[in-house]
Parts: C-alpha cells; structure tokens; sequence
C-alpha cells in the first residue's frame, strides 16, 4: 500500500468514523434511546453511552471522537497530506486515538458488561485508520511530484 | 559521497532486519547492474528482475521499520485479548457468604407481601408431570432438585425464587452471594445466590442444589464445581428433556418431585440489573417493586407446586390466598 492510497483510506474511514460519532453526540446530549441499537444484555448501547465511562474528564467521548476524525480528514486532505511533518503527526494522532480506543473496549468488556454496535462501528474505523497510517508511516515517503 | 546519493533509499537500519536486507536488497541491488555494477554506477538500462520498485529518488526514509504495522497490529489484538482475560478474573465477583439481610429478606419474606404479588402474568410455570410418574424423593423425604451454574444468569435469577420459595418448608444455611459470569454472556454480572457449599433442612421435603460450573472463565471454560450422583444424572437425563420440558439439557433445571418440572427462568434476569444482592434482598418485601412482582411472584408458583408435594405442609402457607391462586395456574 503506497501512501497515497493510505492517505485516501485515512480519509474515507475518517469521514465515517466522523458521521457515527456526530450521531452518538446528538444521542449523548439527547436521549441514548435515539441509538438505533439492539438490546439483548450483551449489546445494549444505552448501557454503554449512559455508563461513567462515557465521558472522559467530564467530555463525552463520542465528542472526542468527532474532534479525532476530524483532525485526521484534515491532516490527510490532498492538500496538506504531504507537508512536513503531516506523516508524524497522523502517527502520532493514530496511536493516541487507537490507545484511547483500547481503553473504552476494556470499558465495555470488562467495566460495563455490554458493547455498543455504534461505538465497536468508530472502534473499528479507528483500527483501520491505525493500520494505515502504520503501514503509510513504514514506507518510505514520495514526494508528491514524483508519483 | 556522490556513490552513495546514488544509491536507492534503503529502510532506516532500526527498522532493517537482517533478513529484511536480504530479500529487499536483493531485488533491488542483487539485479545485474545495479548489483554487479555496484552502486553508484550507473544503473541505466538495467531492469530490475524485481516487481518491488525501488523509492524514487527524494524519497524520504520512512518514519517506523516495514514490519510495524505487524507489530501494532498484534499490539491491538493483545491488548484486546488481556481486556478479555481481565474480565474473567477481576470482574466476575467472588462467591462470599451472603450477609445477615440477604438471608433474613429471604426467609422472612411477610404474608402480606406474598399475598400482595400474587402472581403477575408473564411469570412461566412449572409444568407438570404425568400421573404415575414414580417419586422423587431423598431420605424418605420428596425431593426438589436444582441444577445450575454459577456462570448462568436464567440460574441467577431463578435461584432468588427458590430461595424464598424454599424458605418457606424449612431453613437455609451457608449460602452464598455471587453474580452470573461478565460478557458475553447474556444478562452479564446478574447478582444471585449460590447454592454450592449450602444446606437445607426442613421436616417437609428434601432439597438438593448443585452448581456444576463456576462464574470464571478459565482456558478450558468455566471451572467444575458440583458433580451429580448417578441418581441426579439419571433425574436429568430422564426429566430435563423433551417432552417434560422443550430444550433438552438446560439450566438451571427444577424438579419438583414426582409433580412438576422445568428448565429455564421463571422471569427475565433484566429485572435485577445493577442492583446489589442486599438490595434485591431488601426489594422482596416491598410489593409495589419490580423485584418483589418477579421473584416473590415467581416463588408463589414454585410454593404452590412444592404443597403438592409436600401434603399441602405446612397448611399456614399451603393454604395462603396467593399459593391457592398460584395453584389454579399451575397445570396437574
């Protein structure tokens, strides 16, 4: 995978991960009930966003999730994807958002007791955008103008 | 100096592995020319074998070695997998005896309660046995058999019911408090009672409780606890299969003597979500509570079942507006 398909991989699953967290803020500061989710003890996504865990340092995390989306459209737009140090710090945002990521998981498997199909939806978009910009960040980078 | 900006863009050596070398280096530098040549001369006209395109000139190194990715990729799953095992070892409570207001909510549930709850609809019955079925019974005493596992929450939420039903015959000592086992089981961490290492006693039946499996999730399942005698593995066998009950094997199974029978709960474990065993204990005498409609009701039924049993012994409860309700809901 050459770093430009990687940017556009960051990009699309950027943009979904983007639309589902948007929707779990909306439920957050409306009803959790809103969440289109089943409920049959183990999935139950009201459980999750009404949990202590829902918010981190008093901010909701599905908020924190639109804020790491959409830092990382940004910074992997065409435009701005290949300036200095744009490649460090889609790392750098990556393995941040796939820590905190791994943090709600636990949350949920083993604080909560249930897991939401939404936010295992943003879990995975975050995995993906991990990966990628892992693999980007392993490959050497090509100037754009020699592609 | 001018031989090396020659030269194709190799991997940072962190990231280089010996064997990484080999295979990359090769296609890149091993082709005739760029590698017999050596590098830094020139390399026009010299067609690498390789389908791997060396980085064009400019190239900047890459920020981690080829293999990262691979790395974060196990880091997740790890990491993932440890969330797993700390949810079996940490967050499934350990079995501790239940305290002095568990127990005493259970055995003392008052009249007025009973009567109160009555039997609400939605509650599933015992089902009853065929006449001529032969008699259940343990030291001369008819039996009701229990059993279940501790990881179960349907066995969680029946066990509060045949508590207080229980209670009612005779007298309960040792039990323990515990929850159903964490995700992914359905209704993770329903708080109960356990009947593994509990006696009961009582003039009017017998009554033998077993949990066959722990609450912990070990690498080889739930752990074992309670083994049945031959004569409760026949019992199962016989009775915890169609056509006395519809699923063949469940838990947590119930046999009321030679009369009644089921598997299954009696009502769903959603009821005590997040609620201690102190305050479903707490809830059972209050009949305007969720809990006190499940269990107490629920108990009713099991009560009405086992005075079948028992010669309607003894005759306070036996014949008790809500257990003779409860018998006209129970088939015979």
């Amino acid at each position: 995978m050459r770093g430009r398909t990687a940017s556009i991989i960051v990009l699309a699953v950027s943009a979904a991960g983007l639309a589902v967290s948007i929707y779990l803020t909306i439920a957050h500061y409306t009803s959790p009930r809103l969440l289109a989710c089943g409920e049959n003890g183990v999935v139950n996504c009201e459980k999750v966003t009404t949990s202590q865990q829902a918010t981190f340092v008093g901010v909701p995390v599905a908020l924190l999730g639109i804020g790491f989306f959409a830092a990382m459209f940004v910074l992997s737009l065409p435009a701005i994807v290949d300036r200095p140090g744009m490649r460090a710090a889609r790392l750098i945002l990556a393995c941040v958002g796939m820590a905190f990521v791994l943090w709600l998981i636990y949350a949920e498997i083993a604080l909560i007791g249930a897991i939401c199909l939404w936010c295992t939806f943003v879990h995975l978009c975050t995995f993906a955008i991990f990966v990628a910009v892992l693999v980007e960040a392993s490959r050497p980078a090509v100037p754009a103008s020699q592609r | 100096m001018s031989k090396r900006k020659k030269r194709p863009v190799r991997r940072p050596p962190s990231g280089s592995t010996p064997g990484d070398t080999t295979r990359t280096g090769t296609k890149q530098t091993g082709t005739k020319g760029a590698g017999t040549k050596g590098a830094g001369t020139k390399t026009a006209g010299a067609k690498p074998t390789s389908k791997r395109r060396p980085p064009p000139r400019g190239a900047r190194r890459g920020l981690l070695p080829r293999w990262a990715p691979w790395v974060g990729i196990a880091v997740v799953v790890g990491a993932i997998g440890i969330a797993l095992l700390l949810r079996n070892t940490s967050s499934a409570s350990a079995t501790k005896p239940a305290s002095g207001q568990v127990t005493s909510a259970i055995s003392s549930v008052p009249a007025a309660t009973f009567d109160a709850v009555g039997v609400p609809s939605g509650l599933a019955a015992p089902k009853p046995l065929p006449s001529g079925t032969p008699a259940v019974e343990a030291d001369g005493l008819p039996l009701v058999l229990y059993v279940g596992a501790e990881y179960c929450p349907y066995c969680a939420a029946e066990r509060w019911p045949l508590a207080v039903a229980l209670s009612r015959f005779g007298s309960f000592s040792d039990l323990s408090v515990t929850e159903s086992a964490g995700f992914p089981e359905v209704y993770p961490h329903t708080p109960t009672l356990s009947f593994h290492g509990a006696s009961y006693t009582s003039p009017h039946l017998a009554f033998q409780g077993l949990e066959t499996a722990t609450n912990k999730l070990g690498i080889t399942g739930y752990g074992q606890l309670d083994t049945l005698t031959p004569e409760q593995q026949r019992l199962v066998q016989t009775y915890d299969a169609p056509p006395y009950v519809t699923t063949k094997g469940g838990i947590p199974f119930v046999l009321i003597g030679n009369r009644y029978v089921f598997n299954g709960a009696q009502y769903l474990p959603d009821v005590l979500r997040g609620k201690s065993a102190e305050q479903i204990a707490a809830e059972l005498a209050d009949p305007q509570s969720g809990v006190s409609a499940a269990v107490v009701g629920s108990a009713n039924l099991l009560t009405a079942a086992i005075c079948q049993i028992t010669g309607q012994a003894p005759k306070d409860v036996c014949t008790s507006s809500a257990v003779t309700a409860a018998a006209k809901d129970l088939g015979s």
